[in-house]
């Protein structure tokens, strides 16, 4: 019972932050995801110490662990877009798995070479 | 038709065999079998063959995705308790991110632009390395369609965790460092649990390399992309 009203309480509170943002984004027509906003905002509360971790751990894991039966009515979607995988899904191929390998070896490579000479300078 | 009881029946169906496909996928532990991946397919097939169209399930989706914002908005949480990792070697890592999410995001949408693909298609390959959450939000704002952008994002997930650690080794790199954050740029969540499985250091990393290359690709993607295309 008490896990159940610490639930709601904090899902609560993550809700009103995601509202605020979502208005404030709305409001100001800033071209930025509400969700991002809420992060930061909610980040930067973290950091300050207003809001406490032990506010936000028991709503928030759950809700992280089963964050993709979200996407799930969302992907339902695709049934709509059947011809559209069908006639040009090949066309897909080459951009994503291009893209895919390019943004492993930039992120490896660069940070492999960069850590290595802060290594050899004596830093780390 | 629209009615109370076929909306109740659609979310029922998506709740039942999302546990179900979720617990195969903890039975199996393979990268094809994914939740989403599973429970998606079987819905479209159910929903096909029951004759019951995607407009007869949107009432449901609206009810079933209300909490994905304040969800999203829990990302911060994980950040911030890996935020020493961001202290420990700060522009290493963020030269490395902002560089990786900046490449695959321009590499993605201009060779779909030369295949010849429409531009809500390009729009919607955009955040495909974006945690699924964002992404749909990233969609909505460069004019793609959320339920395809969580197609790339899956696909980009899905193959990022099965080639991503022998790609990296293939290319000799082997630091830990390195591999955990370039597959967190890569293939969000999915990237980071398989990496997870290299180490506590991989897995922390790519974690935090997941939500910066989110934040990154929402401020640079609105601005980035009508340029690539104009």
């Amino acid at each position: 019972m008490i896990t159940a009203l610490k639930f709601s309480a904090q899902l609560f509170l993550l809700w009103v932050i995601y509202f605020l943002s979502a208005w404030v984004i709305k409001t100001f027509h800033l071209p930025l995801p509400g969700g991002v906003l809420g992060m930061l905002i909610l980040f930067a509360l973290l950091l300050s110490g207003v809001i406490k971790e032990e506010w936000l751990t028991t709503a928030t894991f759950p809700l992280l662990r089963h964050l993709s039966f979200f996407f799930i009515p969302i992907a339902v979607e695709l049934m709509e877009w059947g011809d559209l995988f069908r006639q040009k899904g090949h066309l897909l191929f080459l951009p994503l798995v291009v893209s895919l390998l390019v943004a492993l070896l930039t992120t490896g490579g660069i940070v492999q070479l960069l850590t290595a000479s802060s290594r050899k300078d004596g830093g780390h | 038709m629209n009615s109370p009881i076929m909306t109740a029946f659609t979310i029922l169906l998506t709740v039942v065999l999302y546990i179900i496909s979720r617990k195969i996928w903890i039975k199996t532990q393979n990268a094809l079998l994914t939740p989403l991946l599973l429970s998606t397919a079987g819905i479209i097939l159910i929903l096909h063959y029951s004759g019951i169209t995607f407009e007869q399930y949107k009432p449901g989706k609206q009810i079933m995705t209300f909490l994905l914002g304040p969800a999203t908005v829990g990302l911060a949480l994980p950040l911030y308790l890996n935020r020493h990792i961001l202290r420990s070697s700060f522009f290493p890592i963020l030269i490395g991110i902002v560089c990786g999410a900046v490449s695959t995001l321009t590499v993605a949408v201009l060779l779909a632009k030369v295949s010849g693909l429409e531009a809500l298609i390009v729009a919607s390959i955009a955040p495909k390395s974006v945690t699924t959450p964002i992404a749909i939000e990233i969609a909505q704002i460069v004019g793609g369609d959320p339920a395809i952008t969580v197609a790339f994002v899956v696909f980009t997930g899905t193959l990022g965790s099965m080639i991503g650690a022998s790609v990296l080794t293939l290319c000799k790199i082997t630091n830990p460092v390195a591999r955990g954050l370039a597959m967190g740029v890569t293939a969000h969540g999915q990237g980071t649990a398989t990496i997870l499985q290299e180490g506590q250091t991989q897995g922390a990393m790519a974690g935090v390399a997941m939500a910066l290359t989110a934040i990154i690709t929402s401020f640079i993607a609105p601005l980035f992309i009508p340029w690539l295309l104009g």
